[in-house]
């Protein structure tokens, strides 16, 4: 299926659905709660109170308009289109994560919410989450892999520091999805006051769509810097996808303008063809978890695969339904990158420009590193800069074969 | 009349039904055809059997346990398929209920319904389909004469329980606690009148499921409802290697609830 025109693109549908995927896959306990959630998100996306609340967060608290750079040693290095980095490293808490929970903890507020709860891979979400419930009063509650809270020791702390609880999932594989199953156990029994705090364009119908709004100021500011940077819309878009928010955020607002080229980058892990990787929209089938419909990493009995990624935030089997239906009409197109690869571009990036990305953005950087030296001059690249790397500071002396 | 509704009709004499869960292939599939035989013979009159799923969002630690139990056996649909099939060969009467996740059954893709009736499959649930995803599946069972149990629960309001019921068969599956399989079910009361008022808006029969751990629970549920759902205590005696307990503790609480 090829898009046509895009120019009525308005999803999620009344049914919740980017085409066939989304939905609301969940336990009839939780549909009065998203129902709950999807009137209140209807009522506070028109109103200008609300909007102005979040639009001063984002400013005072989070330091948003984020940068637009020129990542000029690096583009003469590569030696073919200007590479720019929307730097979103330079947000408060060090990632694109905190758009969406600032948007969400006010959300919580307007339901009389008094307690929060949230998944995390990296635990980029998980200190968005707790650094939002400090500001808030709110009690904090944070789910993760135990495997996820050995490698991201550093982010574990902060969660604390701040104020969080943080539970150890050991169930399955130990990583992302399991925390998002217990972050839905726990909603399913508290969810009276609790409200779920969901960190990507993923789960039931209107999470995809409330986090990507939130995250869609990155694509907005782009649109206003790069016209003033450079004089028009970029030629090519390129961010990492885990579940996929920094990446919506960024694409959301080019959707129509198709000038303009999208691409995805997924984590190849030890390579596509090797099975051992997270890259469902490259290999993967249609099936339902976590509340959506959308491309998993599955079996053929619907059992849901172990995923391996060097990057905690981008190891998860399934994908935001609004990027299934992207990539079957052929407005995104999705790559995906190796661990390798991504270590490469890693270093890469820390020693010519003096930034130091997370191990998720560097997924994006090493796909830019194989396309730019084959494109004109006259092209400009921008890169979703989703997080800073201190929080992987230890994975990357690991694989470095060094002891912190 | 299907064996779902002879259950229930049976009912007119006022007899409770007993319903329990138990995952397919837990701790593998021979013991597992076992289990469900002493299930029958202890008085268990529907049987609900668990797909294993590597996700299981809505089950609490002991029958995520089983169903982790299972898939190191690596058990397969068909392996599922095959076991009710040998209980339909030995027993013609009880109903057979699959219970389970979406994408367990989607990986039958639009086998489903016919695999299901051959194998002697009365109904399936589904945790993660509630009733507004539920159109065409529902409609594709009904081919086959395959029941999709409804779950209503505490939060389930009258106008979308009334909607509800005008697509549901074969029986209702009220949850009687906000949370997961295996909690701590605390307020009676409520339960009775949620059910009461579910009775009042349809001539479906109810039973009351999670939570129900012991024989006194259970005839207390069993007082204002059609019978009680029992599995989390049953699969408890599996995972501590107690399995000859399972029988006498079925008789107990068939006593119990009639
Ligand atoms: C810096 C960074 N980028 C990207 C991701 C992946 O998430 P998403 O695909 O939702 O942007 C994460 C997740 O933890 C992250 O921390």
């Amino acid at each position: 299926m090829k898009y046509k025109n895009l120019n009525n693109y308005a999803f999620p549908d009344k049914e919740g659905r980017f085409g066939e995927f989304g939905g609301k896959y969940v336990s009839e306990t939780l549909i009065t709660a998203l129902e709950e959630l999807e009137k209140v998100y209807a009522k506070v996306k028109k109103d200008k109170s609300f909007q102005e609340e979040v639009i001063k967060d984002l400013n005072d608290f989070v330091g948003r308009p984020s940068p637009l750079y020129f990542a000029e040693r690096w583009t003469k290095k590569l030696g073919g289109a200007k590479i720019y980095l929307k730097r979103e490293d330079l947000n408060h808490t060090g990632a694109h994560k905190i758009n969406n929970t600032v948007g969400q903890v006010l959300l919580a507020k307007k339901m009389g919410k008094k307690r929060v709860i949230a998944e995390t891979g990296a635990g980029q979400h998980g200190v968005a989450t707790a650094t939002v419930a400090a500001r808030h009063g709110l009690e904090c509650i944070i789910f993760m892999g135990e495997e996820d809270i050995e490698r991201q020791a550093l982010n574990v702390y902060r969660m604390k520091l701040l104020g969080a609880e943080v539970c150890s999932v050991d169930s399955g594989t130990k990583t992302l999805k399991d925390a998002m199953n217990e972050a839905m156990r726990d909603w399913v029994t508290n969810v009276e006051d609790t409200h779920y705090i969901i960190g990507s364009v993923a789960g039931p119908h209107p999470y995809p769509e409330i986090v990507r709004d939130f995250n869609s100021i990155v694509g907005k500011e782009l649109k206003i810097q790069s016209k003033k940077e450079f004089g028009k819309y970029p030629d090519i878009i390129v961010a990492c996808v885990g579940g996929g928010s920094n990446a919506m955020g960024i694409f959301h607002p080019f959707i129509k303008e198709t000038k303009t080229k999208l691409v995805g980058v997924e984590a190849g892990g030890s390579g596509v063809k090797s099975g051992k990787h997270a890259a469902p929209l490259s290999d993967g089938k249609v099936g339902v978890l976590h509340g959506m419909k959308t491309y998993l990493m599955q079996d053929k009995n619907g059992q849901i695969l172990s995923t391996h990624s060097v990057s905690a935030g981008l190891d998860y089997p399934g994908v935001g339904p609004e990027h299934a239906y992207l990539r079957d009409i052929g407005r995104v197109e999705y790559q995906s990158a190796t661990d390798q690869q991504a270590l490469k571009s890693f270093h890469d990036l820390t020693k010519t420009e003096g930034i130091m990305p997370a191990l998720e953005t560097s997924h994006a950087l090493a796909y830019v590193n194989k396309i730019a030296p084959k494109l004109s001059k006259s092209k400009t690249i921008v890169i979703n800069l989703s997080g800073r790397g201190d929080k992987d500071m230890f994975t990357v002396a690991k694989e470095d074969g060094m002891t912190l | 009349m299907t064996r779902l509704e002879k259950v229930f009709n049976q009912n007119e004499t006022k007899n409770k039904v007993l319903v329990t869960y138990t995952v397919a292939g837990d701790p593998n599939l021979g013991s597992s055809k076992k289990i469900l035989k002493d299930l029958i013979a202890s008085g268990a009159d529907i049987l609900e059997i668990g797909v294993p799923f590597s996700d299981p969002m809505s089950e609490g630690p002991v029958i995520q346990k089983a169903h982790e139990r299972a898939l190191k056996k690596n058990i397969q649909f068909k392996d599922i398929l095959n076991l009710c099939k040998q209980i339909r060969i030995e027993n013609k009467n009880v109903p057979i209920v699959l219970m389970g996740y979406m994408n367990s059954f989607l990986s039958l893709k639009n086998k489903l319904a016919k695999e299901l009736n051959q194998a002697g499959v009365d109904g399936v649930i589904v945790v993660d389909l509630p009733y507004d995803e539920s159109k065409s599946f529902f409609n594709n069972l009904k081919k086959e004469n395959i029941d999709l149990i409804r779950l209503i629960s505490p939060t389930t309001d009258s106008k979308r329980l009334k909607r509800m019921l005008a697509s549901s068969s074969g029986y209702l599956y009220y949850v009687s606690l906000k949370g997961i399989t295996g909690a701590e079910l605390k307020n009676f009361n409520e339960v009775k009148n949620k059910v009461k008022k579910i009775k009042s808006l349809t001539n479906l029969p109810v039973v009351v499921g999670f939570g129900i751990k012991d024989a006194p629970t259970a005839k207390k549920m069993a007082s204002f409802s059609d019978g009680i759902v029992v599995g989390t205590k049953i699969i408890d005696f599996i995972e501590k290697k107690s399995t000859p307990k399972i029988s006498n503790f079925t008789k107990s609480l068939k006593k119990a609830i009639n």
